[in-house]
């Protein structure tokens, strides 16, 4: 219990920390994106009237306690481009990114426990020697870089899927769950899904392939099979089961990281999620949407770190209870 | 006091940092051929590097200047061929040539920001290792936020921010990297401060900057090749995408470069592999380059290190 | 009638360095209902010897020759599903760590339930009933069926490995070095556990520890291995009591007797020979404190003694004025 409290003050730290740079990097920074904006053909009223809203006529400490105060009150502000409230703006690209995000990672995942687990089972065998270093290749491929492989290829080339958005134009749906469940937008999930699930495999694969053959020398494999059971039973019920636990806290650190880690992916399928929402903004130098973009990011990362430990607490017997105790 | 001490100690005084250094790169390089991985990776760098220090040599054409045919009309859009290994891009400019001056930007953003991760996660690991109590807390404090800032969202913002320059995303990639080459170098730290020798020399009242420098330090440079090695491909690849979103300097042609001109340029949609697929495949091979090397002495060096 | 035979195994290890001959021509009986010391210095193959019973050996290991036979079946030959038939229902093992031999994720009982199902043919309800009783039979609570294996301690852990081998009524138990991690009050206490159950069930116990005073303390029967060899066999009443080879006489002054906590400890100092090196003559020989020149010579072979005690000693026949000069704690301290 008080190894859980100091979890969460840590993470709370963090988060303090976070948000403060962010503050300071965009008050501070050369090339502030203000003066940018405010050079526009704005009327001297309409000037104050945004340097009022946003505080921007105060020292810089009032400023701080202003975005403090707002962030608890989750109020990112006013996009300068769109002239809509950032939070509206967020949460229409959050669930896209959210989906695209989980759907690779459960593909990647499920693909590489599995081939994880069979070159463990198959080691020293040409398969498994020709593998990893394949795998290791495949790791170092820039995503963005295989996704305008695969574009080139299915999307243009072939023809057989398509090339960028979410939904064909003009489809209507009566909700998002219709429409992330219809066939148009799993057509045009595949080509990112496959990118992102063709680099996001590899973790799973090594993790699952070293911890196997950690596991199989275990003593209580030996035992397993000492005791006659069947190789699935050795395999999967006893090796893969305690080899799965670093898996599954990678995968949940892997979603904090895949939320940020997709913006050059959605950049190359123009999917409309946070990452492509943050790069448009930083490039257009509209900044409470940028700041807002950023600070989700970080705030799904912070949190899913802060899952991945609790998960790993609830799975390991030997942990939980050793906090417990 | 003791007679092993003694010795350690006397041992200890003799030890300056540059033969440490040299050791430490003569069992790099002895491992190097024991591993057939890290032969492999070590061979890419080495032709990399060649290239990159050749560039003008090796390169038939100026990377950004415009190429006409014979003919007076623009080279776009070339296929590949004797005129144009690699053909030319929309704008005429050729391929190849920017693929070969390429080699030389990523070996720069890779060694450079290889460079500054090391040294800044080994200064930091050594100070918060080996004085620990407050100190320690803070720079690993430090290191916990460095690490709970998105890396990518955070490169872009910053990179943005300061203006497009390749140095730019060095500074950004060394600000985010350093601490995990810091956390492992502490932990062994750690564990160095209590051998025999460091006992003896702090006994015999060298002084604490001695005993880091001389008796410490060379101890980890294993440790910070191992991640030097490992940031290079992370920094190329962070170029790359920096690069890619258009927040790279646009007068230094670089591999993510190329592939934002392509990109852009509608290179997909008109299938010209040969445009994007090289630059694509130089970076996969430097980065994979770094992992086998890193693989191999990861193994031998530091067999638990993981834990 | 012996329910084990083992004659002259033979087991290497293959490694880059080179082949260990970790098991050089190992022969004894194990009788029906007996328990079977076998006893050693670390290193000398005792581990070896029981994982060729069980079937289950080390990927790098190589079984050169010899047989095991189980009631007139040569456990080598067997075809894999006939071996592993015999997994188990018919020999299990304790090993030295059951820390390690419990699968850290799933609770003890549904370790022991596992073994009932799949190999004992028991569904879900008899595997609860039958390991309730094997809990009450071990000595431990039943309702620590549902703790997990880390929240048990060392002894507990122990008898639960006792309990998951005694579940499907095996007829030969082998236990590698089962009390070593414990203190000497637990080992005693299972220790008693094993011998209980063992007369009750009639199991035969091949019993391998390092500990000689261990074998005093639990056995019938004691083989004493050295280097990948036996030198010394017999019941363990006569080998303890009359020590025929000087490595008997040393492991004896080297361990405190179970009883008494009295006497002086004299190490055999060295240790055991490196086996992947080629042996002349006594293998023990350059530790022997009664080595002679002739001892380096040729091989020495295992000769009977007295009735079913033998020993592989060139001077044999003087065992009772070595073991005077043994009971010298000077006689094993070298300048
Ligand atoms: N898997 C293995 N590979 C190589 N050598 C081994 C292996 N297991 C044991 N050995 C070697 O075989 C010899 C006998 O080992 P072991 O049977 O474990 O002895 P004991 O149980 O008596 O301590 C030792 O020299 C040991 O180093
Ligand atoms: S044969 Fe010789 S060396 Fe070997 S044990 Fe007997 S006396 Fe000692
Ligand atoms: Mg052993």
């Amino acid at each position: 219990m008080r190894q859980f409290l100091e979890r969460v003050l840590h993470t709370l730290l963090v988060l303090w920390a976070v948000v403060t740079i962010l503050f300071l990097m965009f008050r501070l920074m050369p090339g502030s994106p203000l003066a940018a904006y405010l050079n526009d053909n704005l009327s001297e009223e309409q000037q104050q009237l945004i340097l009022q809203q946003f505080g921007l006529d105060r020292p810089l400490y009032e400023q701080y306690v202003i975005y403090l105060a707002n962030l608890a009150r989750g109020e990112l502000g006013v996009s300068f481009f769109q002239r809509r409230p950032v939070v509206d703006i967020l949460m229409e690209a959050f669930p896209n990114t959210i989906v695209l995000t989980l759907a690779s990672l459960v593909v990647a995942y499920i693909f590489g426990v599995i081939a994880g687990a069979f070159l463990a089972w198959r080691r020293d065998t040409w398969i498994e020697k020709t593998a990893v270093p394949i795998v290791l290749a495949v790791r170092a491929a820039p995503e963005f870089w295989v996704g305008m492989v695969l574009l080139a290829v299915f999307g243009f080339g072939l023809g057989w899927l398509p090339s960028g958005g979410t939904n064909s134009p003009g489809a209507a749906y009566d909700s998002e769950i219709e429409r992330f469940l219809s066939l148009d937008f799993l057509r045009h999930l595949a080509l990112p899904m496959l990118t992102l699930a063709v680099y996001l495999q590899g973790l799973p694969l090594l993790l699952m392939r070293s911890n196997m053959l950690e596991v199989m020398h275990d003593e209580f494999v030996t035992m397993a099979r000492m005791k006659g059971l069947s190789e699935w039973s050795i395999v999967i019920r006893h090796a893969a089961r305690n080899a799965l636990l670093p898996v599954l806290t990678a995968f949940t650190i892997g979603v904090g990281i895949s939320v940020g880690g997709n913006v050059v992916v959605e950049v190359v399928f123009s999917w409309p999620g946070i990452g492509r929402l943050l790069v448009r903004a930083v490039s257009s130098l509209d900044y409470p949407l940028a700041q807002g973009a950023f600070l989700l990011i970080a705030l799904v990362f912070i949190t899913m770190n802060f899952i991945a430990d609790m998960l790993y607490v609830l799975l390991d017997p030997r942990v939980s209870h050793a906090r417990v105790a | 006091m003791p007679a092993s001490l003694e010795q350690a100690a006397r041992r200890g005084e003799s030890l300056t940092l540059w033969p440490r250094v040299r050791e430490a790169a003569v069992a790099l390089l002895r491992q190097t051929g024991r591993d057939p991985f890290a032969v492999v990776g070590v061979t890419i760098y080495a032709a990399f590097a060649v290239i990159a220090l050749l560039a003008d040599v090796i390169a038939t054409h100026d990377p950004l200047e415009i190429q006409f045919l014979a003919s007076g009309k623009l080279a776009a859009n070339q296929r590949p061929g004797a005129a144009f290994l690699l053909g030319t891009t929309s704008l005429g400019r050729d391929i190849f040539s920017q693929l070969v001056y390429g080699t030389r930007s990523a070996l720069f953003v890779g060694l450079s920001a290889a460079t500054v991760v090391a040294s800044l996660g080994t200064l930091v690991g050594l100070v918060a290792g080996y004085f620990g109590g407050r100190i320690d807390a803070a720079l690993m404090r430090i290191a916990d936020i460095a690490l709970s800032l998105p890396f990518l969202p955070f490169v872009i913002v910053l990179s943005a921010f300061l203006g497009p320059s390749i140095y730019n995303v060095i500074v950004a990639v060394a600000l985010l990297l350093w601490p995990n080459t810091g956390r492992v170098i502490r932990s062994q730290v750690l564990s160095l401060r209590e051998r025999a020798y460091v006992e003896a020399a702090r006994v015999t009242g060298a002084s604490t900057w001695r005993i880091l420098f001389v008796h410490i330090a060379p101890n980890i440079l294993p440790l910070s090749f191992l991640y030097g090695s490992i940031a290079i491909g992370w920094a190329i690849l962070t170029e790359a995408s920096v690069s890619f979103l258009g927040f790279g300097s646009s007068d230094v042609v670089s591999w993510g470069y190329m592939l934002q001109d392509a990109f852009t340029s509608q290179a997909l949609s008109r299938g010209q592999y040969n445009w994007f697929v090289p630059p694509g495949l130089c970076i996969v091979l430097v980065v994979v380059a770094g992992f086998f090397i890193s693989r191999g002495y990861e193994e031998v060096f530091f067999p638990k290190l993981r834990d | 009638m012996s329910l084990l035979s083992i004659s002259d195994l033979r087991v290497h290890y293959r490694a880059e360095s080179g082949l260990t001959r970790a098991v050089d021509g190992v022969s004894f009986e194990v009788p029906e209902g007996q328990i079977v010391g076998l006893v050693g210095e670390s290193g000398c193959g005792k581990t070896t010897v029981a994982r060729a019973i069980t079937g289950v050996m080390p990927q790098n290991a190589v079984i050169a020759g010899g047989r095991i036979v189980y009631r007139d079946r040569n456990l080598l030959e067997l075809s894999r599903p006939e071996a592993k038939a015999l997994r188990w229902r018919e020999i299990a093992f304790i090993p030295q760590s059951a820390m390690n031999s419990l699968d850290p994720v799933y609770r003890v009982g549904a370790q022991v339930e596992e073994v009932l199902i799949a190999r004992g043919g028991h569904d879900r309800r008899r595997a609860a009933a039958r390991a309730v009783e094997l809990f009450e039979m071990v000595g431990l609570d039943p309702g620590r069926l549902r703790d997990y294996p880390h929240q048990f301690s060392g002894g507990m852990r122990q008898r639960a490995a006792i309990a998951i081998a005694l579940a499907l009524n095996p007829k030969l138990v082998i236990a590698d070095e089962p009390v070593t991690a414990l203190d000497v009050i637990v080992q005693r206490q299972v220790l008693d556990t094993i011998k209980t159950l063992q007369a009750r069930f009639q199991i035969s116990v091949v019993l391998v520890t390092h500990d000689i005073s261990v074998v005093a303390y639990a056995c019938d029967q004691v083989v004493v291995m050295y280097a990948g060899q036996v030198v010394e066999s017999g019941p363990a009443a006569a080998v303890l009591d009359r020590p025929v080879h000087p490595y008997t006489m040393g492991l004896y002054n080297a361990f405190p007797d179970m009883q008494s906590s009295a006497g002086m400890l004299v190490p055999i100092d060295g240790s055991p020979p490196d086996l992947s090196q080629p042996f002349a003559g006594c293998r023990f020989a350059p530790r022997c404190p009664f080595a002679r020149d002739d001892c380096r010579l040729s091989g020495v072979e295992n000769r009977p003694c007295e009735p079913g005690h033998s020993a592989a000693c060139v001077r044999a026949a003087e065992a009772h004025q070595l073991r005077a000069a043994a009971r010298e704690p000077a006689t094993w301290l070298r300048s």
